[in-house]
């Protein structure tokens, strides 16, 4: 799928047809060496560690943001280049986070019903590394975070009313950011009509719909894609889904979606069957992480909320994101294990 | 269980989920199969390019099918600025080749445009000079074929036919009155490109060209050959200033023919002066009638019965006194007396003007108006003229009787044809046309027909009848004799119209004419001949025009299979003509016998035997005398 994607952008850019596919596949190899090894370490060391990764994480995401260290990609500062690959330090905070909420609320789940004592100090961390991710910026991380983490924590059991004024709060940051920096409500405006600005804003979801519209019930077929020759930018990352509802239709875009639905099922039904409070709360994070990047990639690509740039797990190209997912599976293979 | 409530929140969480995700799914439903329309439009435009095709002009042909306008591929010089490295070097060659200014084409292959056509300099080249900028080989030079009028029969119809601009469109005649028919709609091949405008290798989708309408005209271009034949003889004999032609079917409208001179090629009109290639003078050209205007007064007459075509008559002393006026007889001395046909087959001006008193003014307009002059006929050309009558209320006895032979007043061509053929057709006024059907290009199917477009019935089938045998007279016995076709009957009139200029007749400068008409009793064709000016002979439409009006009525006869009749007024013979006698049957007789009978023809035997088994002519045919008879034995 991404060779289909990409294969016209990459001859374009690199003169090599295969160059995304070969980069992909060097990754999904070591994701899955990754994951073997992943899936077989001690969980318990994991959790005693999970300070110091947390640390480690939090030195990365400072230092990304210093120039000359980490390098500007498509406007974001969030990126260690080494050599040709690139490596988000965010997509690691991300896991590295819900390692550390996941013994935090393990270790306080009696203090949880308290927002003051329970919730309060594990919202100023993830705040502080909300805040990091979003001077890079990268909102739409920082966004599949947040709303990872907050899951994790309405598992938990806070009250509801909390989360209610949660949401309050959330809105009243939108507001803020959208305040802070205008593009985004361009985004939001070329949102609701993607036409009012064909050629800026708006163009990114006209041409995901150009690309969803004519591919019809079964698609225009493999390698078909119209809107992969230069009129979709960047089609083998944030847009990959485009391309395949393009390429294979109603029915592609069914199975994909049947195919997150079915790993998060399995996913959850391992939180569930776990005994250990950390490993229940690890699998249930990651597996919400992996969903609702899904989630909010599918829900940006055909239209249902602004853009907001975060890759669909699994299908879209990109070394650290692939890694992250498969690093995510391998430590809920782990918990399914014991 | 302690684990409940976070196993009760995380398959809330699930659910929830499963909402979003079928929430997706409902959303991709809706833009696959609800927006799918009007997305899939809206990317095909953005996806498709399109390279247009040019559509063949529409074709003009006669009544039977002949090409008279058609389309010829030829080449254009095209060039792309940016594709050129040494501009100068290439609009030297150019222009050299070319034969144009340097400093114009350096404006050319400098322009900051993607692509530039050299225009006009650069279109319809031959093939010569196109082979010559092909071995320049230079980059960003292109040549491009493009479609060009032709005109196969060069001058022949020219006026009716028109010309194109250098874009192939209409400019004047049927092209430019037709121009919508005959403009196709182009076609395209639209193909799929890439965001960058580069094409894929998707399929292309080519709109192929619609042709324009194919016109089939009314005109059968023998006949028209004929008469442009016929005009080519009258200059080269009689020099005149102007000419024209027109053969008209009288019982549709339909124009069979019509030319006039000065003419000019179609093809190249651009080397004729304006004043030549505007002027279709059948249509444009306003002039005193002259006599063949007295068939209208004629007509009206007899229609009033105000005379008596036999029995009535009139005494011409060579001049009549009308208010003070002294209107003369073209003959001096006058005609004498004479019954009123012999005043129609003489054309004696005194004798039109007692026919058109008994009528008055008012009647006699009230004729010309319903016979349509003062309006334009409505022929499907462009620029006719109206032409200029008097005012009932400003006329006076002397404007009524010049009116009534044809002088005071101003008509076209085609007006006097309109209605003289209304005048023997049986009283029905047509709209002439020249136009007969339009065809679709590829399968030649008809698609529309004009039909013949009768106005009103001005007068009486059975006056019709007696101004068809009054006219047929004026052939067989009159002023019209030059123009009788032995076997055949034939019906006419001459004319000899005095030109003014600035409110005074010109000495010596008439027009001559001659309104004739072929079979007398069934007219098939009304041909109306006019000659401007003719030099070196005398000056009487009977003389000069009638004799041109007979050759293109003799062509009429083979090309729209006239039979002949024996039913026609005998030819009144003068001591010049050449003698006609009915030829007598001979076969059955013996070999001597029958050379006492044919004693004033020339007798040619052939085959052996005693009796005549078949003679050549056929019996009961006009023949001159002195001409030779085959008779075959047996």
């Amino acid at each position: 799928m991404i060779y289909s994607a990409s294969s016209i952008w990459a001859t374009f850019k690199y003169n090599d047809a295969f160059k995304y596919v070969r980069q992909q596949t060097i990754f999904f190899f070591l994701g899955i060496v990754v994951m073997l090894f992943v899936s077989k370490i001690n969980l318990q060391f994991l959790k005693k560690k999970a300070n110091l990764i947390l640390i480690i994480c939090f030195l990365l995401l400072i230092l990304v943001l210093i120039p000359g260290i980490g390098t500007v990609r498509n406007g974001s500062r969030s990126w260690f280049g080494i050599g040709g690959l690139g490596i988000q330090p965010s997509e690691f905070a991300k896991i590295g986070l819900i390692i550390f909420v996941s013994k935090y609320l393990a270790h306080n789940q009696k203090n949880m019903r308290d927002v003051k004592k329970g919730a309060l100090p594990i919202f100023i961390i993830i705040g502080l590394f909300f805040l990091l991710i979003m001077l890079e910026p990268d909102f739409g991380t920082a966004m599949v975070m947040v709303l990872t983490l907050i899951a994790l924590i309405f598992a938990s059991g806070l009250k509801i009313s909390f989360f209610i004024k949660l949401g309050i709060l959330g809105l009243l940051g939108i507001i803020g950011l959208i305040i802070a920096a205008p593009y985004r409500m361009a985004r939001i405006i070329s949102f609701l009509n993607p036409w009012s600005d064909p050629l800026g804003s708006g163009y990114q979801i006209i041409q995901s719909l150009y690309a969803i519209g004519p591919g019809g019930l079964l698609g225009q077929g493999f390698l078909n894609s119209r809107q992969k020759h230069f009129y979709l930018p960047e089609p083998q990352t944030d847009f990959i889904f485009s391309i395949i509802s393009e390429e294979f239709g109603f029915l592609g875009v069914l199975i994909v979606c049947g195919f997150f639905c079915f790993i998060f099922y399995r996913m959850l039904m391992i939180a569930l069957k776990s005994n250990d409070l950390f490993q229940k709360y690890l699998a249930f994070g990651l597996a919400f992480g992996i969903f609702i990047q899904a989630a909010l990639n599918l829900a940006v690509v055909v239209g249902l909320i602004p853009v907001t740039g975060v890759t669909l797990p699994f299908f879209s190209y990109g070394g650290s994101s692939l890694l992250i997912s498969m690093i995510s599976i391998g430590l809920v293979l782990n918990v399914s294990k014991k | 269980m302690f684990f409940s409530n976070i196993h009760e929140r995380i398959r809330f969480i699930f659910i929830i989920s499963v909402i979003i995700l079928i929430a997706i799914i409902i959303k991709v439903f809706y833009i696959q199969v609800f927006a799918y329309e009007k997305l899939n439009t809206l990317a095909e435009s953005l996806w498709s390019r399109e390279l247009p095709i040019k559509a063949d002009r529409g074709l003009i042909v006669d009544r039977n099918g002949e090409i008279l306008a058609t389309n010829i591929t030829t080449v254009s010089l095209v060039v792309v600025p940016g594709q050129i490295d040494n501009p100068e070097q290439v609009a030297k060659d150019l222009s050299t080749i070319l034969k144009t200014d340097y400093q114009d084409m350096l404006k050319h292959v400098t322009k900051s445009t993607s692509i530039e056509r050299i225009h006009p300099e650069g279109r319809a080249l031959s093939y010569e000079i196109a082979d010559k900028i092909d071995a320049l080989g230079y980059d960003g030079v292109y040549l491009l074929k493009e479609s060009k009028r032709y005109y196969p029969y060069e001058t022949v119809l020219s006026h009716a036919l028109g010309y194109v601009g250098i874009d192939n469109q209409g400019l004047s005649g049927l092209e430019l009155y037709y121009d919508s028919y005959l403009t196709g709609s182009d076609g395209a091949i639209k193909y799929f490109s890439d965001g960058k405008g580069n094409k894929l290798e998707l399929t292309e989708v080519y709109v192929a060209p619609t042709s324009g309408i194919t016109l089939q005209l009314t005109i059968d271009i023998n006949l028209q050959l004929a008469i442009e034949n016929e005009l080519d003889n009258a200059i080269s004999k009689y020099d005149p200033k102007q000419a024209l032609i027109v053969a008209m079917n009288p019982n549709t409208g339909e124009i069979l023919g019509m030319a006039s001179r000065p003419n000019f090629d179609s093809n190249n009109y651009q080397d004729y002066k304006t004043e030549i290639i505007n002027r279709n003078l059948p249509i444009w050209m306003t002039y005193e009638p002259g006599s063949t205007f007295k068939i209208i007064t004629l007509s009206a007459a007899l229609e009033e019965q105000t005379i008596n075509l036999f029995k009535d008559t009139f005494t011409d002393t060579g001049s009549i006194n009308v208010d003070g006026a002294t209107i003369h007889c073209w003959k001096s001395g006058g005609h004498g007396t004479q019954t009123m046909l012999e005043v129609v087959e003489n054309s004696c001006n005194p004798g039109f003007v007692k026919i058109g008193q008994t009528l008055g003014t008012e009647t006699l307009m009230n004729y010309i108006d319903k016979y349509g002059f003062g309006d334009k006929t409505g022929i499907d050309l462009n620029g006719e003229s109206t032409g200029i009558l008097f005012n009932v209320g400003d006329m006076g006895p002397v404007e009524l009787a010049t009116t009534s032979f044809g002088q005071g007043i101003s008509v076209t061509p085609i007006q006097q044809v309109r209605a003289v053929s209304a005048a023997i057709n049986g009283g029905k006024l047509y709209n002439p046309y020249i136009v007969g059907s339009f065809l679709e290009s590829e399968t030649n199917s008809l698609i529309k027909k004009n039909e013949p477009q009768m106005v009103r019935q001005v007068i009486s089938e059975e006056t019709s009848s007696l101004v068809r045998y009054a006219l047929e007279s004026v052939v067989a016995n009159g002023s019209g004799k030059n123009a009788y076709i032995e076997n055949y009957r034939v019906g006419g009139k001459t004319g000899t119209a005095q030109k003014v200029e600035n409110g005074s007749y010109l000495d010596g400068n008439y027009i001559l004419s001659f309104m004739g008409f072929l079979p007398a009793d069934d007219p098939k064709i009304v041909v109306y001949v006019a000659i401007d000016n003719p030099k070196g002979v005398t000056q009487y439409g009977g003389v000069v025009s009638a004799p041109i009006a007979r050759n293109v009525m003799l062509s009429a006869i083979d090309i729209l299979n006239i039979e002949p009749s024996k039913d026609g007024m005998a030819k009144e013979y003068t001591w010049l003509d050449k003698k006609y006698s009915i030829l007598p049957n001979v076969v059955g007789m013996s070999k001597e016998e029958a050379s006492k009978v044919l004693k004033n023809y020339k007798i040619e035997y052939s085959g052996t035997g005693k009796t005549i088994i078949y003679q050549s002519p056929q019996a009961d045919y006009y023949v001159a005398e002195g001409e030779t008879i085959k008779l075959l034995l047996g």
